[in-house]
Order: C-alpha cells, then structure tokens, then sequence
C-alpha cells in the first residue's frame, strides 16, 4: 500500500512537470496567437485555470504524500517494535525449553526414588545407617529372668530334723550389660537380683573389661566367672542351663572358687580342618578365700575373692580342643583340662585341675566334668581334699513323633526335652557355720541374707558330706530362649563323714539322708 | 611373682602385636561378606549349640549382634575369623 501511494505521488509530480514544460514552451506562441487569434486566449485561460487546479491538486498530493510518509515511518517504527518483540519471544521459548527438560530430569529421577522406595529396604543399607544414627558407642542388655517355686525335703544336721520340708517362691533377674566403644573393647557387667521368702538380695557377679587386640588374643581384666572348666563362665545362666539346680561340685559347696578379680589372656584358633579348634586361657587373681579356717569350709564367693587381697595371687590355665571337623557330621566334640593353683590364708597352698567335655550329636547332649582340689590347713590339720563330678544327658524330641497322636500334640510333644544328672562332692568335712550361715534353702540352719541364687541352691544335697544325687529334668522350650524347667532331685545315701564347728571341734556325721526335693522354674534368656 | 608376671605381660605385648584388629568391618569387600555369610550360616547353630540353643539372627538388632558376639567370642574363645563368620550371618537377618 505504501509503495502505490509512492508511486501516484510520483506520476502526479512527472504529470504537472509535463504540463509546465508545455505551457512554457507553448505559451509565447499562445500569446502570439492570441495577438494573431483572439479564440485562444479561451483557450489560454482554461489552460491556466487547468493549472491552477493541478497546482492545488499538487498541494494537496503533497500533503497527502507526506502524511503517507509520516504513516511510513510510524509502521516502520511499529514493525522495528515488532521484531524486538519476536526477538524476546524467541528467547522465551528457548528458556521454556531449558526449563522443561529441567522439568523432564526432575520428573525423572522423582520416579527412580520413587522406585527406590517401592523396593523392599536392604537390610544391610538400613543397617549401617541405623548404626551410624546410633553412633559407635553403644549399649546392649542381655541376660535372663526367671520365676521359681521350690519344694525342698531336707534332713537338718544337727538338730534331729529328718526328712524336714519347706517351700517357697522365688524370683530372680540377672542382667548383663554391654557397653561397646569399638570394635576392640567391649565392658560386661552382670548383676544378679533376687527376691524371695527371706528378702531382696543385689549381687555383682561380673564387671569385666574385653580388650581384642588381634584374631588370637583377648584380655580380660575385672571380676569374672572362674574360667575353670565349663560351668561358672557358659553353664551357670538360668536360661543356659538345662536344670534348674548347679551339678553338686559347683553349688554351695564347690569345689574350686567360682569367680575371681584379676586379668586374663585368652584366645582360639584353627588347628586343622573348620571346626577343629584348639582355646587357651591363661589368667592371674586374688586367688581362692574359704569361709573360715577350719576343715571343710565353702569357698567364698566373688566378694570374698574380690576381699582376698593379702593372699598370694592364684594362676589358671585352662586348655580345650574340638577334633571333629565340622564336615564330618559326627558331631561336635570338646575336650577340656583345667588348673588353678594359688594361696590363701596368707600363704596356705591350694592347688586344684579338673578335666571336662561336652557332646553334641544332633538331638542328644551329653556333657561333663571332673574336680580334685587340695588345701593345705594351718596348724598341722589334715589336708582338706576335695573331688566333684557330674554327668548329665539330655535329648530334644524336636525329631520324635507320637504314633496315634494328632499333629497339633505331636507340635508340644515335639517341644520337650527330657535330662538325667549324676553328681557327687567327695568331701568329709563340713563346717556347722556354713550351714547355719547358708543363704541357700538348708534345713539344717537357718535361711539368712541373700535369697538364694537360681540354680545354686535349692538341691536337698547340700552341705552333707559326701554327697549323691540324681536330678531328673523334664524342659519344655516355648522358644530357644524361654523355656519352663522341672527337676525332681533324689539324694542318695552315702558315706557319712565329719561336722567341724567354728572352734574346731568335731561331730560324726551319718550317711547322707534320702531327702528329695521338686523344683519348677519358669525363665527367659534374653 | 614379679618374673610370672612380667612374662604373662610381655607374652601379651607380643602376641597382641600381631595381626589385625578383630572385628573391622569396613575393609571387606562385598564378595568377602558373601563367603562369610555362607560360611556364618553353617557355623552359627554348631558354635552356639556348644553351650545353649541357637539364638535366630531376627531376635537382636544388628548393633546389638556386634555387642553380643564380642561377648560370645571371648566367653567361648572361638577363632576369631568364625566369630566374624558368625556376626555377618546374624546381622543379615
């Protein structure tokens, strides 16, 4: 539109130019004409009226021309404004663009943790960030708890009781706490809490440190279970063992210390095929303290050890070995030897070995140990010798099923575990003070103190001179850890032997009464 | 007494010094924890039936297991590569 309006401007111009060329050129001879002929001056007046007109049509076609210019230039304007505004539109999408791949990614990786969390947790991933929100020092509490009630037949010693029955309920807790700084020290304390008839009792059984240097050492240093033989350190929790009473060379009257305060070094390693292991254990502690000095006495507990400070230190090795190879399939096999030798009494001698093994086949266990110990007496008195032993098999039913039963009472059939236990204490004296002083449940005294511990006491052969009994058990296990226990003991008669009071006087004792006694005990290892 | 004693502790220096620390973790490879766990599975209910039933590895969390086997390797002197065998088994779950 522009351009045509350019273009009849322009032929306007060249129009009236045409004109002017020719009224210059033919008006003197127009005028000379008129002078000739008066008619053309009709004619010469039309022509200048003529251009007059196309003057004026000129004026106006020049103000149209530039108002058509003005329109230009504001189009022009318009269509500069129009191009900047493309420009920037162009830029936009681009940045639409970006950001909608942006968007694109986004979306994407939502979808991959969004699959991510779909996906069942690994539990090892979960694991180590859990340990690492818990942090590298950490706590675990283990232990056991149990109920018990306690049916006891029991002859006195001394006061003409004979076949004497008691019974009562008991409960005891026995915590063990772990505490891990790193991964090469571990604390263990175990306290073991007991209530009964004759009250609440608190007793620090064990506060050790564990230090693991390397795959062939552990130290030990504390208060810790005697590492003699088997029993103190891996039988004694109510849980673990299968009876509720101890076998008669580790109750009342043990026959070697039960704890100690001091160090050990300690370790295992595999001497052969897997499975087959060779352990040490070497330690060094207060050594042993018996009750009083005169024949028979019982050992004294940790608190008594932990007391035994003016004694001569006591030295321990204890040596095991598994021969079987895991692969063979003939079970697992342990062999054991044991040696504690130290002073008491300021510098009386005791030396005491005991040997020991454990078999388990399948569904059938069978474990047991033999202790000699000797103690030199002051004043000229008789060595105060001492053997114990005990025997004890036990088979799962877990395999067994009852023909013509349902499978519903095949399922707690299956669950039970019968035990028989043979276990003797060769020692002819027996202190009067131990027996009235007894915490345990002896007919013989009176109960004082502490409640009883589980598994220690509770038996009718305690404190009679050579003692026999045989301990039937019947275990019915809710899980691996729970378990309801039931023991019938029976005392066996036997060689009598000698009751020494506290001033050293004597009494003949007869043979061991055929007391028995019913234990039930209901408990949990957790 | 001072000769026992100072023997049992150089005995200990020395044994102490040798190997690696017992149960560092964080070295193995993936591959190294596969062949343990094989290995903990078949060791898990023969060591612990030595002395008591098999505790199933759901029953403790995995920080605890570290706690508990510590204790079970010193307690029953287990070698230690077994004890390790054993810990991988039981925190798997």
């Amino acid at each position: 539109m522009e351009e045509g309006l350019d273009m009849r401007a322009r032929r306007l111009s060249g129009t009236l130019l045409m004109m002017l060329g020719i009224a210059l050129i033919f008006g003197p001879m127009a005028a000379r004409a008129a002078d000739s002929d008066g008619g053309d001056a009709a004619t010469m007046k039309e022509v200048l009226r003529e251009l007059k007109e196309l003057r004026a049509e000129r004026k106006h076609d020049r103000q149209l021309i530039k108002t058509l210019e003005t329109k230009v230039d504001q189009l022009e304007s318009r269509d500069s404004k129009n191009t900047g505004a493309a420009i920037q539109l162009e830029n936009t999408n681009r940045q639409l663009q970006a950001t909608n791949l942006e968007l694109q990614q986004t979306a994407s990786q939502v979808k991959t943790l969004q699959a991510k969390l779909d996906e069942p947790v690994n539990a090892e991933d979960f694991s180590e960030a859990f340990g690492k929100y818990l942090g590298s020092h950490s706590f675990t509490v283990t232990g056991s708890a149990g109920g018990q009630f306690v049916y006891d037949q029991q002859s006195g010693a001394i006061d003409g009781i004979h076949h004497g029955t008691q019974n009562s309920f008991f409960f005891d807790w026995e915590p063990m706490i772990l505490y891990r700084p790193a991964d090469w020290i571990l604390f263990e304390g175990v306290l073991g809490a007991g209530f009964g008839s004759t009250g609440t009792g608190v007793d620090l059984s064990t506060a050790e440190f564990q230090l693991f240097p390397n795959d062939y050492l552990t130290i030990v240093g504390g208060l810790f279970d005697n590492p003699f033989g088997d029993w103190f350190e891996t039988q004694s929790p109510m849980w673990v063992n299968r009876f509720v009473t101890a076998p008669l060379p580790f109750g009342v009257e043990s026959v070697v210390p039960p704890g100690d305060i001091g160090v050990q070094a300690r370790g295992g390693f595999e001497w052969g095929a897997e499975g087959q292991d060779f352990d040490y254990t070497a330690w060094i502690g207060n050594g042993p303290e018996f009750s009083s000095n005169v024949l028979g006495a019982a050992l004294g507990g940790p608190v008594a050890v932990a007391n035994a400070e003016s004694n001569g230190k006591a030295f321990g090795t204890r040596l095991r070995i598994y021969p079987i190879p895991v692969d063979k399939d003939w079970g697992r096999l342990e062999v054991g030897a044991s040696t504690y030798d130290g002073k008491w009494n300021g510098g009386n001698y005791f030396t005491s070995w005991g040997v020991d093994f454990n078999y388990l086949y399948g569904n059938f266990q069978t474990r047991g140990e033999w202790v000699s110990s000797y103690r030199e007496m002051p004043s000229g008195l008789p060595q105060d010798n001492r053997q114990g032993w005990y025997l004890q098999l036990g088979y799962m039913m877990s395999d067994v099923r009852v023909p013509g039963i349902s499978d519903e009472l095949n399922k707690y059939f299956q669950r039970l575990q019968p035990l028989i236990r043979y276990s003797g204490v060769n020692q002819h004296f027996v202190s009067l003070d131990d027996i009235t002083g007894s915490t345990g449940i002896g007919m013989g005294g009176f109960q004082a103190g502490l409640v009883p511990d589980f598994g220690l006491s509770g038996s009718p052969a305690l404190y009679a001179p050579h003692s026999r009994e045989v301990a039937l058990a019947l275990d019915y296990w809710f899980a691996p850890s729970i378990v309801w226990q039931n023991e019938v003991d029976f005392e066996l008669p036997r060689a009598g032997g000698t009751l020494v009071a506290a001033d050293g006087s004597t009494t003949p004792a007869g043979s061991v009464p055929n007391d028995h006694a019913f234990l039930t005990q209901f408990t949990v290892g957790f | 007494m001072r000769k026992a004693i100072f023997v049992i502790i150089i005995s200990g220096l020395v044994i102490g010094a040798i190997g690696r620390p017992a149960f560092a973790e964080d070295n193995m490879s993936k591959a190294e924890k596969r062949e343990l766990f094989r290995k903990g599975a078949k060791l898990w209910p023969i060591y612990c039936a030595q002395c008591h039933n098999p505790r199933p590895p759901g029953e403790k969390a995995p920080y605890e297991w570290d706690q508990v086997i510590m204790h079970m390797r010193q307690i029953s002197n287990m070698p230690a590569a077994n004890a390790r065998a054993i810990l991988i088994y039981l925190k798997s779950r």
